[in-house]
């Protein structure tokens, strides 16, 4: 008996030595910051007097009542989410079935897709400014197409697939490793009798393959959408936000509400609530997807 | 027992000389580092000649920080981490409360009197000097005069109506018109806000204004004259080239230097990088339109980019020591004219040789009237948010009775900051 | 060698094409980090005339490369072995103990990552500021530790279902305490993920922006090449020429590392991806 307990108390003291260094390191850098901070959303604080005032729930009201621009923010970033989740995926998914085949030169083409994964996205942002703009401006004079004297930038409306673009353009180089990963678990005898059997290969794709990948799929869309949701540092060097708040998300919104109009306390409470979204979203998402990977 | 006390004793004998010894040694010997943030990269060449010349007078050692657009994020963590730098920069006016609680009030330093008094407006709050003035700027149209000259431009416009019959006769030559700046978030305001310049005046003077937009009874919608500032935006965005909301700086600079386009909307700190392009474009200062009326056309003149000392600051005397060193010794006094080109706020300093600073003092000599910088009085951060609902407006997001709505809305959430 | 369908050759032919594209905007930063600033502003797309270094130069001076690429380096490899580390204690134990409790401390560490750095960043520099870990490269690494694991931790949670059971329990009647036995032999099974995890910290770390910005920048000895970088792109100004080659020599390590290690990564996610 009491060995028994002394050897429940061991494990206990095991599990404990793993973990709590991890979890001390993220309640540090994280977590007790967070909570600090959900402190300040119940005050109005301008970040820099010295004493904040407490003014309970009033922020939270502001901002789920009065505040047409954040909504306006929170479907601008919605849609872009959407846009580039997508995209993103059916493409990096494309991609690595093309790369994962029997084809040549495989290793420098996936590290040619993964290279714009390596740049910084506030970099990235400038790259691409000075692309739509100078290098369009160039390839008008030298081609006459008339897709480069579209205002890309300026546009309202096409401003939003130039972001898109940008993402897309970062991002896919990760997902398509993730993928390229996924499908290199599929058993090859589990293709090789289905090409018996004669399924064409969309078919076998559907049918086979997607299925088993299916985890990595969840995996990949879970971090794309958090990310996309948080999206703000290519915004800021790419757009600014604008053209007017055309291509404002939520993360630049609240950081202009903090930092720019010093209202940090709002600016903290609008945070809680973009936490609490994202929360709930992946949680669905999450859900949904490891329910398609039982089904199937 | 008695031990402990023979020990306490001998440390109590020892630690005084210790502390006064450290406290002499970062007073006299020891050489002072002042720990300074400033914005502006551009001017990094000029920080760097200034820090070595003070380092060789003086040898006190400035270790500036330059960043742009972080700029206030990182200031506010710096603050609120207690690691207040010695010497900061900030705008003037509505800067005055917000860093209010951590600067060093300026009124009775001997320097001060050396500094012009219309240059102190901006950093004074109930007779106190809380603020330096660093640069007096100006910003209006700026036009190459050889464009002007092709088009057979002799007559320079200043009302609307001769803005739009100019631009017509550039475009007849084949001459883009405006480069608009539009992207940048601070050049549309700084255009749109001329053309209301003249009428604040018909709202009570500067202060009455923007205290009641700042309590709300007064509201953008109500201010008849914002069709000006719609007029002249409608105006360079119809004759602004093919995509008039992507010009940003480096456009704008670049185009009037090569004689691509015919006029600006720029501030004096533009001629620098215009002259990178073309050392030997000719250019001008033009009046800012306000509607029709030609006499009230001016241009925008002020100092509003401020030095301010950290009061708090362990480095204080040292700072102030800098500051003075910058407005009496001989090379400050010819620092901002002769390295950075820019006027300086200082009594009797040389002019800088750069065409449109000298243009800017020529014509306010003539009478051409010049306006501060209002909307600098408005509360922090007004200038990017309104900013961007004009941006919204030239990209034809929102029309003008929409814009209107959207600026009051924008500001009371910026007013609110201040209740 | 197999031998290749033309079917196959084709597709090889127009994936390489599409890279090519894909690659055609870093492309144009690699010809115009030659170029002269006026030379930049005529003309994008040509060719620039001569391979003229001096911008290069002039930005390595300006950027002081070896100081701040020290810096760089100092923070990125104490943050990654620090992840590394953590991440791959806890996501072990986390993964083989199999209880309710477990798998709620798993969801409080992972929840981090969805939560915005903006709306906690000033509280974390001012904790950071207490325990003195601004204003050094060191302690910018330190904090990447608790930024990093959550994702970390998740890969290794995932990937540790695929090492059998057994392994453990042989390690540990051999009498070994808990973490020996997970040195020696659990960690070198868990290198795939390991491998992945270096991968992705490493270049967050190396190309991060805001967190150097906000608890290096009083102290100028202390900066990345990330924000030294940044500083040629200014407000009234940017330096395209000098930039574009700032920009290449601060992503240059970067692409060494994820060349000298691309191989293992796919094997890392494979199946760490799977097995969540």
């Amino acid at each position: 008996m009491t060995s028994l307990s002394k050897k429940k108390l061991n494990k206990a003291g095991v599990f404990i030595g793993f973990t709590l260094p991890a979890f001390l390191a993220i309640l540090l850098s994280v977590e007790l910051p967070f909570l600090m901070s959900i402190l300040y959303s119940f005050t109005k604080w301008n970040g820099l007097d010295k004493v904040p005032v407490f003014i309970g729930f009033a922020n939270y009201i502001e901002a789920l009542t009065d505040d047409p621009a954040m909504l306006k923010a929170l479907w601008f970033t919605i849609t872009l989410t959407f846009f580039t989740v997508i995209i993103t995926n059916v493409l990096a998914l494309l991609l690595a079935v093309i790369l994962d085949s029997d084809i040549a030169g495989k290793n420098f083409l996936r590290a040619a897709f993964y290279v714009p994964n390596i740049i910084s996205l506030i970099i990235i942002g400038y790259i691409w400014r000075f692309i739509y703009g100078n290098a369009f401006d160039s390839f008008f004079a030298a081609t006459g197409l008339p897709v480069f004297m579209l205002s890309w930038l300026g546009d309202t409306h096409l401003v939003l697939f130039s972001v898109v673009i940008v993402s897309v353009w970062h991002s896919l180089g990760f997902y398509l490793v993730v993928y390229i990963a996924g499908l290199q678990t599929v058993p090859k005898d589990l293709i090789e009798a289905s090409m018996i059997d004669g399924a064409n290969p969309f078919a076998r794709f559907f049918k086979i393959t997607l299925p088993i990948i299916m985890p990595s799929v969840t995996v990949a869309v879970f971090h794309s959408l958090s990310n996309g949701l948080k999206a703000f540092d290519v915004i800021f060097s790419l757009t600014s936000g604008g053209p007017g708040s055309a291509t404002t998300t939520i993360a630049l919104d609240i950081y202009r509400t903090a930092f720019v109009i010093n209202r940090f306390g709002y600016g903290t409470a609008k945070s809680v609530i973009l936490f609490l979204l994202i929360l709930v979203l992946t949680f669905f998402q999450v859900r949904m997807f490891k329910q398609m990977e039982v089904e199937v | 027992m008695k031990k402990a006390l023979l020990v306490l004793s001998v440390m109590l004998l020892l630690v005084p000389p210790l502390f006064s010894n450290g406290a002499k040694e970062t007073s006299t010997t020891k050489p002072v580092t002042l720990d300074v943030m400033f914005y502006s990269p551009e001017l990094s060449e000029q920080y760097d000649d200034m820090v070595s010349a003070y380092f060789k007078e003086t040898g006190v050692k400035l270790e500036i920080t330059v960043l742009q657009t972080d700029y206030r994020s990182v200031l506010t963590s710096r603050i609120n981490t207690g690691d207040v730098p010695d010497v900061f920069m900030s705008s003037a006016y509505a800067d005055n409360s917000t860093y209010k609680d951590y600067v060093y009030d300026l009124t009775n330093e001997s320097f001060i009197s050396q500094i012009e008094p219309s240059a102190l407006q901006g950093v004074t709050v109930n007779g106190r000097v809380l603020g330096y003035p660093f640069l007096v700027q100006s910003h209006s149209f700026i036009y190459n005069k050889k464009v002007f000259k092709d088009a057979g431009i002799t007559v320079l416009p200043k009302t609307l109506k001769e803005f739009e019959d100019v631009a017509k006769k550039l475009q007849a030559k084949g001459i883009q018109p405006f480069a608009t700046g539009f992207k940048e978030f601070w050049v549309l305001p700084q255009t749109a806000w001329q053309a209301l310049a003249p009428s604040i005046g018909n709202y009570g003077g500067y202060e009455k204004f923007v205290a009641s937009l700042n309590d709300g009874s007064l509201k953008f919608k109500d201010i008849k004259e914002m069709s000006q500032v719609f007029d002249l935006l409608d105006l360079i965005k119809a004759y602004g080239g093919p995509k008039p909301n992507e010009s940003d700086f480096n456009d704008q600079t670049s185009s009037l230097a090569t004689g691509k386009v015919g006029i600006i909307h720029q501030g004096n700190w533009a001629e620098d990088t215009i002259r990178k392009t073309n050392p030997e474009v000719e250019i001008g200062f033009l009046v800012g339109p306000a509607g029709q009326n030609a006499a009230a056309a001016g241009i925008m003149f002020d100092s509003n980019q401020t030095i301010r000392i950290a009061k708090d600051g362990k480095n204080l005397s040292a700072a102030l020591d800098w500051l003075k060193w910058l407005t009496t010794s001989e090379y400050g006094k010819n620092w901002i004219p002769t390295k950075i080109k820019q006027m300086s706020p200082i009594k009797g300093a040389g002019a800088p040789d750069s065409q449109i600073a000298v243009e800017t003092v020529g014509q306010l000599g003539a009478g051409v009237p010049g306006y501060p910088w209002f909307y600098q009085m408005w509360p922090t951060g007004t200038e990017q948010q309104l900013g961007s609902i004009l941006q919204g407006y030239c990209a034809g997001q929102t029309n003008r009775a929409q814009t209107l709505d959207a600026l009051d809305a924008a500001y009371s959430k910026i007013a609110k900051a201040l209740q | 060698m197999k031998k290749r369908t033309p079917a196959s050759l084709a597709l090889t032919a127009v994936t390489a094409l599409i890279a090519i594209l894909y690659l055609y905007p870093l492309f144009l930063v690699i010809i115009n980090s030659f170029k002269t600033f006026s030379e930049i502003t005529s003309n994008v797309i040509s060719l620039p005339s001569s391979l003229n270094l001096s911008n290069f130069v002039k930005a390595f001076a300006i950027m002081q490369y070896p100081r701040y690429f020290l810096n760089t380096f100092i923070a990125t490899s104490i943050g990654v072995v620090g992840v590394v580390t953590l991440s791959s204690l806890a996501g072990f134990k986390l993964s083989r103990t199999k209880t309710r409790y477990s798998w709620v401390v798993f969801m409080v560490m992972i929840a981090p990552m969805m939560i915005p750095f903006h709306s906690f960043m000033i509280a974390l520099v001012k904790i950071a500021k207490s325990l003195s870990l601004t204003g050094s490269p060191i302690g910018l690494g330190v904090l990447y530790w608790g930024l990093g694991t959550p994702l970390a931790l998740f890969l290794y949670h995932g990937f540790v279902k695929s090492v059998p059971q057994e392994l453990d329990d042989c390690a540990l009647i051999d009498g070994a305490s808990p973490i020996r036995a997970f040195a020696q032999v659990i960690f070198p099974l868990l290198q795939p993920v390991t491998v992945s995890v270096i991968v992705i910290n490493a270049m967050w770390m190396w190309n991060d922006f805001l967190l150097p910005l906000l608890v290096l920048s009083g102290s100028k000895k202390a900066l990345t090449l990330q924000l030294a970088t940044y500083n040629f792109f200014g407000m009234y100004k940017i330096d395209w020429n000098f930039a574009m080659a700032g920009v290449l020599l601060t992503l240059a390590p970067a692409i060494l590392l994820y060349l000298s290690l691309q191989k293992h990564i796919i094997k890392g996610m494979t199946a760490g991806a799977v097995k969540t």
